[in-house]
C-alpha cells in the first residue's frame, strides 16, 4: 500500500453504519420530545429538570456522539493515516453505549434526584463504552507517524470525554450517597462544560481543520491559529473545571471563560480564512448546514458571555439565556454540523462499499446521487426556520412558540431520517 | 512538468484520463491537476502514470488510482498500467486548469 492513502485502512461498513442509523433515530426521538418539554424549557433554570436531562443526554450521546463515533472510525484513517486499532472493540462500544444510553435517558425522564439503580447501571454501561472507545482511539493514534495538531485535538477531546463521563457517574452516585461537599449544580456545570468544550469542541476543531481544506479546496492555512486555540481552550477549561468545583468566584470563572472564548474565536478566524480562500465557491447542502453551525457557535459565545457576566439589567427580565446557551450549542452548532457532515461522510462510506471495485468498469452513480438533494435542502430550510423560532420561544419563555419550533425540528428530523435510511438501504446500480 | 511535453502517443492517454472523476468534487483528475506524468514505455509494454492527490489521507485516493488503472488497461489492452502516487511536488490549487475551476463552481 502506498503511504498517505486511507481506503485500505477504512473499517468495515458494518462497524460504522449502525452508528448513523441509531443517531438519526435518536435525533427523531429528541425532536418529538421537544414538543413535550416546552413547559420545562419555559420554566427551566439551567438544565436541572428530569425531562431536560433526558432530552439533553439523548441529543449529546444518542445523536451527536453516536454519529461522531461512527464518523471517527472512518476518519481516523483519513486524519491519522493508520488503521483503526480494533473493530471488535468498536462493535462492543456500540452495544454498551446504546444500551447504557437508553437506560440512562429513561431513568432521567422519571428522575427524583435520589438513588436510582437503573441510572447507575445505565451510567456504568456508558462509562464502560467510553473506556473502550478511548482505548481504541488512543491505540490508533499511537500508531501514527504524523504528529499533527489535528491529531492532538482529537486525542485530547477523547480524554475530556472520558473525564466528562466519569464526572457524570460521580454525580449520579452522589445523589444516592452524597459523599461530595460540592453542590450538584456546580458539578453539573463542570460536567457540561467538559463535555461541550472539551469533547465536542476540540473534536470538531481537530476534524474540521483536516476536512475543511479537502471539502472547500483550499491550501496553506494558518495552523498556528489552531496551536494557540488548543492551549487557550484547554487552559481555560482546566481553570473553569477547578473554579466551578473549588473556587466559584466570579472573576475566576470570567477569566477561564474568556480563555475558552478566545480559543474559539481563533478557530472561527481559521474558518473564516479557509472560507475566504476557497476555490469551491458553490456550497452543497452539507457545507451550507455546516456553515450555519458556525453562526450558531458565534451566538453561543455571545450567550455564554451573558451568562458569565450576568449584567444586572438582564437579570431583572428573567430571560432564558442560560437554557438558550445550551440549546444554541447542542441543537444549534453541533446538530447543524452533524446534519451537514452526514452528507459529507455517509454517502462516501456506502459508495466505497458498493463501487470501490467497480469504478471505470461501468457507469456508477456519484456519492452525491445516493440521497435526495431536494429532501436535504428542504430540511435545511425547515431547520433554518425552526431554530430562530425556538430561540425566540425560549428567550421569552412562550410555550406555543416553542411548540411551533418543535414541529419544524420534527419535520427536519423526519426528512433527515428519510435521506439517512435511503443511503443506508442503497441498492447497487452499475450500468 | 512532463505533461507539457507529451509525445503524440501519450497525448491521447492524457485525454483519456479526463474520464476519471474525483467523486467528491465531480471534476476530472486531469483538470484538477493531479496527473504529473504519462509515459508510454513501448519496450516494457507499460503505461506509467505519475499522479498525486489533493490531500494526504484522501479517503477516495486508491479508488481514483484504481480507476486510472482500469481505464488505461481497458483502452490499451496490450499494455500494463503502472500508476505511481507521489507527494512531491506537493499539489496546490494553482495546478487546477481553467476548465477545472469552472467545473468546481
Amino acid at each position: 500500500m502506498q503511504a498517505g492513502l486511507s481506503t485500505k485502512n477504512a473499517p468495515s461498513a458494518s462497524v460504522v453504519l449502525p452508528h448513523f442509523a441509531f443517531g438519526a433515530l435518536a435525533f427523531l426521538t429528541a425532536s418529538v420530545m421537544l414538543l413535550f418539554v416546552s413547559e420545562d424549557l419555559k420554566n427551566a433554570q439551567y438544565f436541572f429538570s428530569p425531562h431536560l436531562l433526558a432530552l439533553t443526554h439523548i441529543l449529546v450521546l444518542g445523536w451527536i456522539s453516536m454519529v461522531i463515533f461512527g464518523s471517527l472510525y472512518q476518519l481516523i484513517p483519513v486524519v491519522m493515516e493508520v488503521k483503526l486499532y480494533s473493530e471488535k472493540l468498536a462493535i462492543s462500544t456500540f452495544a454498551l453505549f446504546s444500551s447504557g444510553l437508553i437506560l440512562l435517558s429513561a431513568s432521567f425522564w422519571s428522575f427524583t434526584f435520589s438513588h436510582s439503580l437503573w441510572m447507575e447501571i445505565g451510567g456504568g454501561l456508558v462509562l464502560l463504552a467510553i473506556i473502550l472507545f478511548a482505548i481504541n482511539a488512543i491505540k490508533s493514534a499511537a500508531k501514527t507517524e504524523r504528529k499533527t495538531i489535528e491529531n492532538t485535538f482529537i486525542v485530547t477531546a477523547v480524554l475530556w470525554l472520558l473525564l466528562t463521563v466519569i464526572l457524570g457517574l460521580v454525580i449520579v452516585f452522589n445523589f444516592a450517597f452524597n459523599f461530595l461537599s460540592i453542590s450538584h449544580l456546580q458539578l453539573l456545570k463542570t460536567h457540561a462544560h467538559m463535555g461541550l468544550a472539551g469533547w465536542f469542541l476540540l473534536l470538531v476543531i481537530g476534524v474540521a481543520s483536516k476536512l475543511m481544506p479537502m471539502f472547500l479546496i483550499v491550501h496553506k492555512l494558518p495552523t498556528k491559529l489552531l496551536n494557540y486555540s488548543y492551549f487557550l481552550i484547554n487552559g481555560g477549561l482546566v481553570l473553569l473545571s477547578l473554579a466551578y468545583s473549588f473556587y466559584p468566584e466570579k472573576w475566576l470563572l470570567a477569566l477561564s471563560g474568556l480563555l475558552v472564548v478566545s480559543g474559539i474565536i481563533l478557530f472561527l478566524r481559521f474558518n473564516q480564512i479557509a472560507f475566504g480562500k476557497r476555490l469551491r465557491k458553490k456550497l452543497d447542502v452539507g457545507m451550507k448546514l455546516s456553515a450555519m453551525g458556525f453562526i450558531m457557535l458565534a451566538l453561543t459565545i455571545l450567550l455564554g458571555l451573558v451568562s458569565l457576566f450576568r449584567p444586572s439589567f438582564l437579570q431583572a427580565l428573567h430571560l432564558g439565556t442560560d437554557v438558550l446557551y445550551g440549546i444554541t450549542i447542542i441543537l444549534g452548532f453541533l446538530t447543524s454540523l452533524v446534519l451537514g457532515q452526514t452528507y459529507k461522510t455517509l454517502p462516501f462510506i456506502i459508495w466505497l462499499k458498493y463501487y470501490h471495485s467497480k469504478v471505470g468498469k461501468g457507469k456508477v452513480p456519484l456519492p452525491q446521487e445516493l440521497y435526495s438533494d431536494k429532501v436535504a435542502n428542504w430540511h435545511f430550510y425547515t431547520y433554518l426556520i425552526g431554530m430562530p423560532i425556538l430561540i425566540v420561544g425560549v428567550f421569552i419563555g412562550n410555550v406555543i412558540t416553542i411548540q411551533i419550533a418543535a414541529v419544524f425540528i420534527i419535520i427536519t428530523a423526519v426528512l433527515y431520517n428519510y435521506n439517512v435510511f435511503k443511503i443506508l438501504f442503497h441498492k447497487e446500480k452499475v450500468q | 512538468m512532463k505533461i507539457d511535453n507529451l509525445t503524440a502517443e501519450e497525448q491521447p492517454i492524457f485525454e483519456l484520463l479526463k474520464t476519471v472523476m474525483d467523486p467528491e468534487v465531480a471534476v476530472n483528475i486531469v483538470d484538477l491537476g493531479l496527473i504529473y506524468e504519462v509515459n508510454l514505455l513501448e519496450d516494457k509494454k507499460e503505461i506509467h502514470v505519475v499522479m498525486t492527490l489533493s490531500t494526504r489521507g484522501c479517503p477516495l485516493g486508491d479508488t481514483i488510482m484504481q480507476n486510472v488503472e482500469v481505464v488505461v488497461e481497458a483502452n490499451y489492452p496490450d499494455y500494463k498500467a503502472n500508476v505511481e502516487l507521489v507527494w512531491e511536488p506537493e499539489w496546490t490549487p494553482e495546478l487546477i486548469t481553467d476548465a477545472g475551476r469552472e467545473a468546481i463552481g
